[in-house]
C-alpha cells in the first residue's frame, strides 16, 4: 500500500462574508505525518480556511481533497466521521454541563447510556493520554478558567483519534510545560503517520515543533515551506510585510511617573468575592504601567474584571483618587477608568452595531438625537488613527477580525485619555505586528498620563512592556519584579517555585 | 432583513393562501376581492380596518421596544387588559368633563400596563426569573383580574350582563369621519410608532437600548446603565400595551367585559416579528393584521371562505419569515 502524498489538500478557495472576501483562491496542502504550521496576520483567513476544511462553511469556490478524493463536507459532523476533527480557538462546550459530561458529549462513540464513574474514568484517561490537566472531572464547565477550558476542547478532539487535527491557537492559554506536553502528543500521532494542523502566532513553537508551514496573506497563499529550509526571520518580515501598515508609536521606554498626581489605582485588602483569594492591596501611579503575569486560572483576570467592575469584589477600590463602589462598571467607568476585558467578543464588542456606533457607546456626538454626520465623521477619523481596517464607520463589529476587533476596542477605551486603564490578554489571538501596535499604545496612554494595567500571561509580553511585573500565583501577588527579569525567573514565580 | 427574504416570504404567503381558499372550493379572485372589499372597501370597512389596528399597532411597538433592549414580553396581553380594567375604572369617574375622563384614560392605562408589567421586570433584574414565563404567568393574572373585576367591583349595577360601567357617550372618543369607527386613537398609535422608530435608531437613549438587548455584558463593561435600560424598556412596552388597552376602552368598546381580548397582545408579538422588529415595521404589519381581520367576515360571507383564513394568513408569514432568518443564522455564521 501506497501512502496518499495529501492527507489535505485545498485549492482555490475562495470565501466572502458579504462584502468582506476573507479567502482569495487559498491553497494548503497537508501531508501524512506532518505537523503543519498556518500562520498569517489577523484577517488573512486563517480560521476561515479551517473551517471550511473541518466542514464548518462551505467555500464559494475551489475543491476540496482528502486521500486524493474530492469530498465536500455537509456539516462538521460528517467531517468529524470523515477523521478532521477541529478545536476552535473559543470553545464550544456546554457552560451548564460538568467537564466529565462535556467530554462525553464530545465522544461520538460514547454510549447512549453511560454510569457516572465511566465518564469520570474518561477525564482520567484522556488527561493521561494526552497529558493536559483538564481539572476536576464533576466541575461545571461555567466556572472553570478559559485555560482549562481549551485543553478540555483539545482533549475531546484527541479522544476520537482523528486522521487531521485542527487545532486553532491551542497554546494561547497554555502554560509552558503544558505548550510542551501538548507538543508532545502532537508528535506521537505524527510519529502514527497521523497529521496536524496548527493556528498559531508564535514563531518559536512553529520553528521549535512544526515540519512544514503555510503562510496566508489577506485570502492568498504567500508561503507554503519545509520549516526547515526558512529562518524565522524571513518568516516574521513576511508576516509583518503582509500585515496593514499602521502610524505605530515607536520607541517603547518605560513609563515615566508623574509627580503629583492621585495615584491612578488604589486596592486595599481588595478580593474578587467567592474567589478564595487573599485579599491584595496595590497602586498605580498616573503614568505608570504594571503587568499582572499569570498562568491563567491564577486569578489575575479575575482580579482585572472585578477592578473593572464586571466581576462582584470587596475591599477598597479608588480610581484616581475617588471611592469607587466595588462590583460596579458604572462606578469605575464614571471615576475615569477604562477596560479591555479578556473576551472581547462577549464583552468589549456589540457585534450587531456598526463600528461607529460601537465607538460611541456612551455618548455619541449631538445633544438629543445623535448627529450621524458628524458620528461618521468622528469614526473615521478614529478608525484611521488607530488603524482600524475595515470598509468603513458602518460596517458591522462582528464582521471584523480579531486583531481589528481589537484596536476598534483600543479606540474606544483609550479617547478621551482615562485615568485608568485595565486590559486583560490585551495581545492574545493577535499576529505579531497587531500585537506590538496593542502594546505601543498602552504604553503610549501611560506616557500620556493614564494608570495601565495590563493583565498577560505570557512573560515574553511582560517583557516587551518594560514595566514593572507582578506575578499572581493563586491570586497571590509576588513583589514587583523588574521587566527586565529573566523568563526562567518569571517562569518560577508562574509555577509557584519562587519564594 | 434582505429584500429577497422578505419578497420570497411574500410570495410563499400567498401561494399558501390561494391553496387554502382553492381547497375550501372557493375563487381566489373573489376571496381577494371580498377580502379587499371588507377591509378598505367602503367608509365603513376601511374605518373598521384603522379601528382595529390601534391595539396591533400599540403591542406592536411594546413588543419591539422590549425585545429590542433584549426583554422577552410576552405579557403584552396582560398589560394590554390592565390598561383597559384601569379605563373602565378611571373612565366613568367624570361623565360630566370629558376632557378630564379622557386624560384620566390617556394617563392610566399606561400606568396600569407599567404595573402589571413591573414584577415582572424586578423578578428579572433581581431573581433572574425569565420575563417570558413570568409575563406568561401574569398574563393569566390579568385574565382572571378582568374576570373578577367585572363581576365584583366594576360590575355595571344596571346590567344584566358581567360587564363594568360604560363610559359616557360624551367622554368616548368620536369617530375621525362620521359612519366609521376609526378614532384619533389609530393615529396616536401610529405617531407613537413613529417616536419609537426615531427614539431606537436616531437617539443616545436608543443606541444604549440596542446595545443592551445584543450584548448586555458587552454594554454593561461599557458602563452603560444596562439594569436601568432594560427595566425601563421592560416597563415602557407594559405602558404602550396598556395605553392600546385603554384607547381600546376609550375609542370602541366604552367598557370592560369578559373576556376582554382576543389575543391582540400575541398578535402584537407576531407583528413585530413580522416587521423585523422595527417600530415602523412592526406598525405596518399590525395594521395588515387589523385589514385580514376587517376583511374577514366579507371573505366568509361573500366568498365562503372560513374567516379563520385571516387568522391563518399572518400565522403562515410569521412563520416563513422565521423559518428564513432561521436558516441564514445557520448558514452565515462564522
Amino acid at each position: 500500500m501506497t501512502t496518499p502524498p495529501f492527507a489535505l489538500e485545498l485549492s482555490g478557495i475562495t470565501k466572502s462574508f458579504g462584502a468582506v472576501r476573507a479567502l482569495d483562491g487559498a491553497r494548503f496542502v497537508l501531508r501524512p505525518g506532518e505537523i503543519h504550521a498556518l500562520l498569517g496576520e489577523n484577517g488573512a483567513g486563517k480560521s476561515t480556511l479551517v473551517a471550511i476544511a473541518a466542514g464548518i462553511l462551505r467555500p464559494d469556490a475551489g475543491e476540496i481533497h482528502r486521500n486524493e478524493a474530492r469530498v465536500s463536507y455537509a456539516d462538521p459532523r460528517a467531517a468529524r466521521r470523515a477523521g478532521i476533527a477541529l478545536v476552535p480557538q473559543h470553545d464550544l462546550l456546554v457552560e451548564a454541563a460538568t467537564v466529565a459530561d462535556n467530554l462525553a458529549l464530545l465522544d461520538p462513540f460514547a454510549p447512549a447510556i453511560e454510569s457516572r464513574r465511566a465518564r469520570r474514568e474518561r477525564v482520567v484517561r484522556l488527561a493521561r493520554a494526552s497529558g493536559l490537566d483538564l481539572g476536576s472531572p464533576e466541575a461545571l464547565v461555567a466556572v472553570l478558567p478559559v485555560g482549562t477550558r481549551q485543553r478540555i476542547g483539545i482533549a475531546g478532539a484527541l479522544q476520537t483519534d482523528p486522521d487531521v487535527l485542527i487545532l486553532d491557537e491551542p497554546t494561547a492559554v497554555l502554560s509552558p510545560d503544558e505548550t510542551a506536553a501538548l507538543f508532545r502528543a502532537l508528535r506521537r500521532r505524527t510519529d502514527a503517520g497521523r497529521s496536524v494542523l496548527l493556528i498559531t502566532h508564535r514563531l518559536a513553537e512553529v520553528f521549535e515543533s512544526a515540519d512544514r508551514l503555510t503562510l496566508l496573506s489577506r485570502g492568498r497563499t504567500l508561503l507554503e515551506t519545509p520549516v526547515a529550509t526558512t529562518t524565522t526571520g524571513d518568516v516574521a518580515a513576511l508576516l509583518l510585510g503582509g500585515a496593514e501598515a499602521t502610524s505605530r508609536p515607536v520607541a517603547l521606554s518605560p513609563a515615566v511617573r508623574r509627580e503629583g498626581a492621585l495615584p491612578a489605582l488604589d486596592l486595599e485588602g481588595f478580593a474578587p468575592t467567592g474567589s478564595g483569594a487573599p485579599a491584595v492591596s496595590l497602586s498605580i501611579a498616573a503614568g505608570e504601567a504594571l503587568t499582572l503575569l499569570a498562568i491563567d486560572g491564577n486569578g489575575a483576570d479575575l482580579l482585572g474584571a472585578a477592578i473593572a467592575g464586571t466581576r462582584p469584589a470587596d475591599g477598597l477600590l479608588r480610581v484616581a483618587g475617588r471611592s469607587v463602589a466595588p462590583g460596579s462598571s458604572l462606578a469605575f467607568r464614571a471615576a475615569g477608568g477604562a477596560f479591555i476585558p479578556a473576551d472581547r467578543r462577549a464583552e468589549g464588542l456589540v457585534a450587531g452595531l456598526s463600528l461607529a456606533e460601537n465607538l460611541f457607546l456612551r455618548r455619541p456626538p449631538g445633544r438629543l438625537t445623535i448627529d450621524r454626520a458628524a458620528l461618521a465623521a468622528a469614526a473615521t477619523d478614529r478608525l484611521r488613527r488607530f488603524g482600524v481596517r475595515a470598509s468603513g464607520p458602518g460596517a458591522r463589529a462582528g464582521d471584523l477580525s480579531g486583531g481589528n476587533q481589537q484596536k476598534l476596542l483600543l479606540a474606544r477605551e483609550l479617547e478621551p485619555l482615562p485615568k485608568l486603564l485595565v486590559a486583560i490578554h490585551p495581545t492574545r489571538g493577535l499576529d505579531i505586528a497587531s500585537s506590538e501596535d496593542v502594546r505601543a499604545r498602552l504604553l503610549d496612554a501611560a506616557r500620556s498620563g493614564a494608570g495601565v494595567l495590563v493583565v498577560t500571561a505570557d512573560p515574553e509580553e511582560a517583557q516587551e512592556l518594560g514595566a514593572a511585573v507582578r506575578v499572581v500565583y493563586r491570586g497571590a501577588l509576588s513583589p514587583p519584579l523588574p521587566p527586565s527579569t529573566s523568563l526562567a525567573e518569571l517562569g518560577r514565580f508562574m509555577a509557584g517555585l519562587a519564594a | 432583513m434582505k429584500a429577497r427574504t422578505v419578497l420570497a416570504v411574500a410570495l410563499g404567503t400567498v401561494a399558501a393562501a390561494t391553496l387554502l381558499v382553492l381547497l375550501a372550493g372557493a375563487s381566489p379572485a373573489d376571496a381577494l376581492a371580498a377580502l379587499l372589499r371588507g377591509a378598505f372597501g367602503s367608509k365603513a370597512a376601511a374605518g373598521e380596518t384603522a379601528a382595529r389596528s390601534t391595539g396591533l399597532v400599540l403591542t406592536a411597538v411594546a413588543a419591539v421596544v422590549a425585545f429590542r433592549a433584549g426583554v422577552l414580553n410576552i405579557g403584552l396581553e396582560g398589560q394590554f387588559l390592565a390598561g383597559a380594567a384601569a379605563a373602565a375604572a378611571v373612565g366613568p369617574l367624570f361623565p360630566d368633563l370629558p376632557f378630564a375622563a379622557r386624560a384620566a384614560v390617556i394617563l392610566a392605562a399606561p400606568l396600569a400596563g407599567a404595573l402589571q408589567a413591573a414584577p415582572a421586570a424586578w423578578l428579572a433584574e433581581k431573581r433572574r426569573v425569565p420575563p417570558v414565563l413570568s409575563t406568561i404567568l401574569l398574563n393569566l393574572v390579568a385574565a382572571a383580574g378582568v374576570t373578577w373585576l367585572v363581576r365584583g367591583p366594576l360590575r355595571d349595577p344596571a346590567g344584566d350582563y358581567p360587564q363594568s360601567r360604560a363610559l359616557s357617550d360624551a367622554v368616548l372618543l368620536a369617530p375621525l369621519v362620521p359612519g366609521a369607527r376609526a378614532t384619533a386613537a389609530v393615529l396616536a398609535a401610529l405617531v407613537l410608532a413613529a417616536l419609537a422608530a426615531f427614539l431606537l435608531s436616531r437617539t443616545p437613549l436608543g443606541l444604549a437600548l440596542r446595545a443592551v438587548g445584543e450584548a448586555p455584558r458587552a454594554a454593561r463593561a461599557a458602563g452603560l446603565p444596562d439594569v436601568r435600560l432594560r427595566s425601563g424598556a421592560f416597563l415602557a412596552s407594559g405602558a404602550l400595551a396598556g395605553l392600546g388597552g385603554g384607547l381600546e376602552v376609550l375609542a370602541l368598546t366604552g367598557r370592560l367585559y369578559d373576556p376582554f381580548t382576543a389575543g391582540v397582545g400575541y398578535s402584537g408579538i407576531a407583528a413585530a416579528l413580522l416587521g423585523g422588529m422595527t417600530p415602523l415595521g412592526g406598525a405596518a404589519s399590525g395594521v395588515l393584521f387589523a385589514a385580514l381581520g376587517a376583511g374577514s367576515s366579507a371573505l366568509q360571507r361573500d366568498a365562503g371562505v372560513p374567516s379563520a383564513l385571516a387568522s391563518i394568513v399572518p400565522a403562515l408569514a410569521v412563520l416563513g419569515l422565521l423559518l428564513a432568518q432561521g436558516g441564514r443564522t445557520a448558514e452565515g455564521s462564522r
